[in-house]
């Protein structure tokens, strides 16, 4: 029940811009808890990089004194890789487009974040 | 990391070439070399004490050392060479990555240990040539394995060390980790 309202949430947000290509909510243990992936891509790799990455810049805000880490954001020639915590032991990943409008996408991302923390 | 002895000591036997006929003269020459050991235990620390960059790891602590050392090579003639053998030696590997021992220093240390049991075992057994090469090929072997699960716990204790601090620096939980390694597999 919960999954399918996780998945739902992540359609909902796949689907509020098109430059949106993928999303998943994974544990902060790096395993994927729901996902709406292209089938090429390997949904195990998916979460566990986003968590190491996450739990990577989770210190490095710590360390170099940036307070709470709110995102992490990679920039890549084909688009970007958008992470942020939904609640304290999940992660919310996005993958988007070149071309994506990222302050519509932090937006989108800020509320599907909530939602799903909220179902979890 | 948990370690399968009895197949750690299957391995290092085919590589060491520790045959149990070389085991039964382990067993046999014991009484003649064990006497010698504490002699070759003092030539070492003599050696080590002229190699200026073990100074440190020595300084305050060489009757300790000596102690256990002289126990080592009695294990090695009069233990049997089993899965608790090689439980045994893999400790030791782990010990000298927890006093920072540079990996070196115990290729070094076996090299000048057989040096010196050679010495023993041709004082005491060079009128009988077959006798003497048994004696010699014997502690060849058992070095050579104890040296080869030495190695092994030290590796893997190394790696073990490396990945704790980097799991200490990253902040990533060690289950996090392993997801992420089997993710990669």
């Amino acid at each position: 029940m919960r999954a399918g309202m996780l998945k739902s949430a992540l359609t909902e947000l796949n689907g509020t811009s098109g430059d949106i290509e993928a999303s998943a909510v994974i544990s902060t243990d790096g395993l994927t808890i729901a996902s709406v992936l292209p089938a090429s891509m390997d949904e195990d790799r998916v979460g566990a990089m986003s968590a190491a990455m996450l739990s990577l810049g989770d210190r490095t805000a710590h360390e170099l004194a940036r307070g709470g880490l709110e995102q992490v954001l990679i920039k890549g020639e084909k688009g970007y890789v958008l992470m942020t915590y939904a609640g304290a032991e999940s992660v919310l990943t996005v993958l988007a487009k070149t071309n994506a409008k990222l302050g519509l996408i932090f937006l989108d991302v800020k509320r599907a974040a909530a939602s799903v923390a909220d179902l979890l | 990391m948990s370690q399968n002895f009895n197949e750690l000591i299957t391995y290092g036997k085919a590589f060491s070439g520790l045959t149990p006929e070389l085991e039964v003269c382990l067993k046999n020459f014991a009484p003649t070399i064990t006497p010698h050991l504490k002699r070759v235990t003092d030539s070492f620390y003599e050696q080590l004490a002229t190699i200026p960059v073990t100074e440190k790891y020595l300084a305050g602590r060489i009757g300790h050392l000596k102690a256990a050392h002289l126990r080592w090579m009695n294990d090695l003639f009069t233990l049997n060479v089993d899965a608790q053998f090689a439980e045994g030696m893999y400790k030791v590997g782990g010990i000298h990555v927890k006093v920072n021992l540079p990996v070196e220093f115990m290729a070094g240390a076996m090299t000048l240990i057989n040096t010196e049991l050679i010495k023993v075992v041709v004082e005491t057994m060079s009128n009988d040539i077959d006798k003497c090469t048994k004696a010699l090929q014997a502690i060849n072997a058992v070095t050579g394995l104890a040296w080869m699960v030495m190695q092994q716990s030290y590796q893997e204790a190394s790696i073990a060390e490396e990945l704790e601090k980097f799991l200490k620096i990253s902040g990533m939980s060690r289950t996090l980790f392993t997801n992420l390694a089997k993710a990669y597999n």
